[in-house]
C-alpha cells in the first residue's frame, strides 16, 4: 500500500500544488527517493548536499520526529503517514 | 460578581480561572512582537482578558491590504497614514482603559530587544519574518520567559509553546534559519484571515493559561492546521531536548542575540539605500524567486544578481540572500520590504 506523504506549502510548487502525495518505500530516505523519482528537485530541498536533513526543516513519521525514530534509516509501514515540517514565519 | 471584576466575569466563572487567575492576570506584563494580523488578533483577546500591561513592537506603517485580517485597524487609520503600533494603541485604549497599553514603533533587533522584554511575564510571537523569531527565542531563553510561536501563510499555520528549560525551544525543533528567498511570505503567496485568528487565537488560549499560573495546562506538541485541506495535526517534540545540542536552551549560546547569526543591516550613506546582510551564505535560486516575484513588480536576473522593482523601490539580490533596497534611507522600510518579498 502506498505511504501518504504530506508536502509542505514551500514545496508545492514541486508537486504540482499536491498536498498530499503517495510514495513506496521501508525507510524515509526511500519514501524520499521515491518521490524525487516523481517530482524531481524534491529531494535537494529536504536534504542537504551530504544526505542529513536540513536544519530548518523536520520530518515525521506519523506523530514521531524522525531525529528520535532512526533518522532517515526509520522504517515505514503500511498506514504510516510522512509529514514534512519545516518552519514557516508569515503572520 | 460587583467591582472591579465585574468586565471579567465570564472568564472569572470559568474555574481554572477564577478570581485568582483574573487577579494574576490583571498584574500582568505581555509583550506582542509584531502587529499585523496575528498581533492584532492577540491584543484584542488579550486586552479584552484584562492583562495588566500589553506592550506591542511594530516598524511597519498602515496599508489598505492589512484591512482583510488585521482586526484592530479601520479605513481610517489606513488614510491617515498611521504606524501599526499607533493605531492599535489608540484602538485598545477604547477597548478597555484599565489596560495600560503601550505601542511602539521600532524594528526589533538584537541590539534592543532586551529593553522591550523586561519585566515581562511573558512574549506573543507575531513577527513576519524567521529572524525576529529566532531572536525572540534567544530573549525568551535568556531571561526564562515563556513564549508562543504562532505563524501563518495561505490557508495553514504552525504554534508551539516554548517554555524555557521546561519544553523544547524553538531552536530544539528547527536548528537553523532557513535560507533567504524560499519561504513563502503573507505578501507574496497570500494569507487568509480565518487561519491567522486560529494560530493568534491558540497564542492567546496559552497565554492565558500561563498568566493565570496553569502553565501546566498549556500544550506540549507542535501544532498545525489547514482551513483549505481541512487537515489538522500534532507533532510530539517533548524528546527535542534529549539530545543536549540545543545551541540555545542547553548550550547558552545566543547566537541571534549576540548578533553572531542573522542580518546586519546598514545605510549605504549617499546612495538612498539599505544594505541586508544575511548570514549563512547560501546560494539562492534565483529562477524560483523571480517566479514569485513577478506577480508583484518587474523582475531580471542573471547569475550575479536579481533586481526586482515594486512601486519607486528597488530590490537587489545577490546569490548569497545579501540584498540592497533602494529608494529608501529608512532601516525598518528597508527590513519590511526584504522581509515580505525575499523572505527572511
Ligand atoms: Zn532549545
Amino acid at each position: 500500500m502506498p505511504i501518504q506523504v504530506r508536502i509542505p506549502v514551500q514545496l508545492r510548487t514541486l508537486t504540482n500544488g499536491e498536498e498530499v502525495v503517495s510514495a513506496s518505500g521501508t525507510s524515509v530516505l526511500e519514501i524520499i527517493e521515491d518521490i524525487e523519482k516523481k517530482y524531481p528537485g524534491i529531494k535537494d530541498r529536504i536534504c542537504e548536499a551530504d544526505g542529513k536533513v536540513r536544519r530548518f526543516v523536520n520530518i515525521f513519521v506519523n506523530e514521531e520526529d524522525i531525529r528520535f525514530l532512526d533518522n532517515l534509516k526509520t522504517p515505514i509501514s503500511d498506514a504510516d503517514e510522512v509529514s514534512i515540517i519545516p518552519a514557516i514565519a508569515g503572520g | 460578581m460587583p467591582g472591579p471584576l465585574e468586565k471579567y466575569s465570564r472568564q472569572v466563572l470559568f474555574p481554572e480561572i477564577g478570581e485568582d487567575g483574573q487577579a494574576r492576570l490583571i498584574q500582568s506584563q505581555v509583550v506582542i512582537f509584531g502587529c499585523g494580523a496575528l498581533g492584532t488578533v492577540q491584543a484584542d483577546a488579550l486586552c479584552r482578558a484584562g492583562v495588566g500591561s500589553l506592550r506591542i513592537v511594530d516598524r511597519d506603517f498602515l496599508e489598505e491590504s492589512n484591512l482583510q485580517r488585521q482586526t484592530l485597524f479601520s479605513e481610517d487609520d489606513v488614510q491617515k497614514g498611521l504606524p501599526k503600533a499607533v493605531a492599535a494603541e489608540q484602538r485598545l485604549r477604547q477597548i478597555n482603559s484599565q489596560v495600560r497599553v503601550e505601542g511602539l514603533v521600532a524594528d526589533v533587533n538584537y541590539k534592543n530587544i532586551d529593553q522591550f522584554v523586561e519585566g515581562t511575564h511573558c512574549i506573543l510571537d507575531a513577527t513576519d519574518n524567521f529572524e525576529t523569531r529566532f531572536l525572540i527565542n534567544d530573549v525568551a531563553v535568556k531571561y526564562s520567559i515563556p513564549w508562543i510561536y504562532g505563524a501563518a501563510v495561505g490557508s495553514y499555520g504552525l504554534s508551539m509553546t516554548v517554555i524555557p528549560f521546561e519544553t523544547p525551544c524553538l531552536r530544539c525543533i528547527f536548528e537553523s534559519l532557513p535560507p533567504a528567498g524560499i519561504s513563502p511570505t503573507c505578501d507574496t503567496a497570500g494569507v487568509l484571515a480565518p487561519i491567522v485568528n486560529i494560530i493568534a487565537s491558540i497564542q492567546v488560549a496559552e497565554a492565558i493559561k500561563i498568566l493565570t499560573g496553569n502553565s501546566h495546562c498549556t500544550n506540549r506538541k507542535l501544532i498545525s492546521f489547514d482551513v483549505w485541506k481541512n487537515c489538522w495535526k500534532e507533532y510530539e517534540i517533548a524528546n527535542a531536548r534529549s539530545e543536549g545540542k540545543c545551541p540555545a536552551c542547553q548550550l547558552g549560546r545566543f547566537e541571534f542575540l549576540e548578533g553572531k547569526e542573522g542580518s546586519t543591516v546598514t545605510t549605504l550613506c549617499g546612495r538612498d539605500s539599505v544594505q541586508i546582510s544575511q548570514g549563512g551564505g547560501n546560494s539562492l535560486d534565483f529562477e524560483q524567486l523571480a517566479k514569485r516575484l513577478r506577480h508583484w513588480g518587474t523582475v531580471h536576473f542573471n547569475q550575479f544578481l536579481l533586481r526586482f522593482n515594486l512601486d519607486h523601490y528597488e530590490i537587489a539580490v545577490f546569490p548569497d540572500g545579501r540584498g540592497i533596497v533602494k529608494g529608501t534611507k529608512d532601516t525598518k522600510v528597508a527590513r519590511s520590504l526584504y522581509a515580505k518579498y525575499i523572505g527572511s
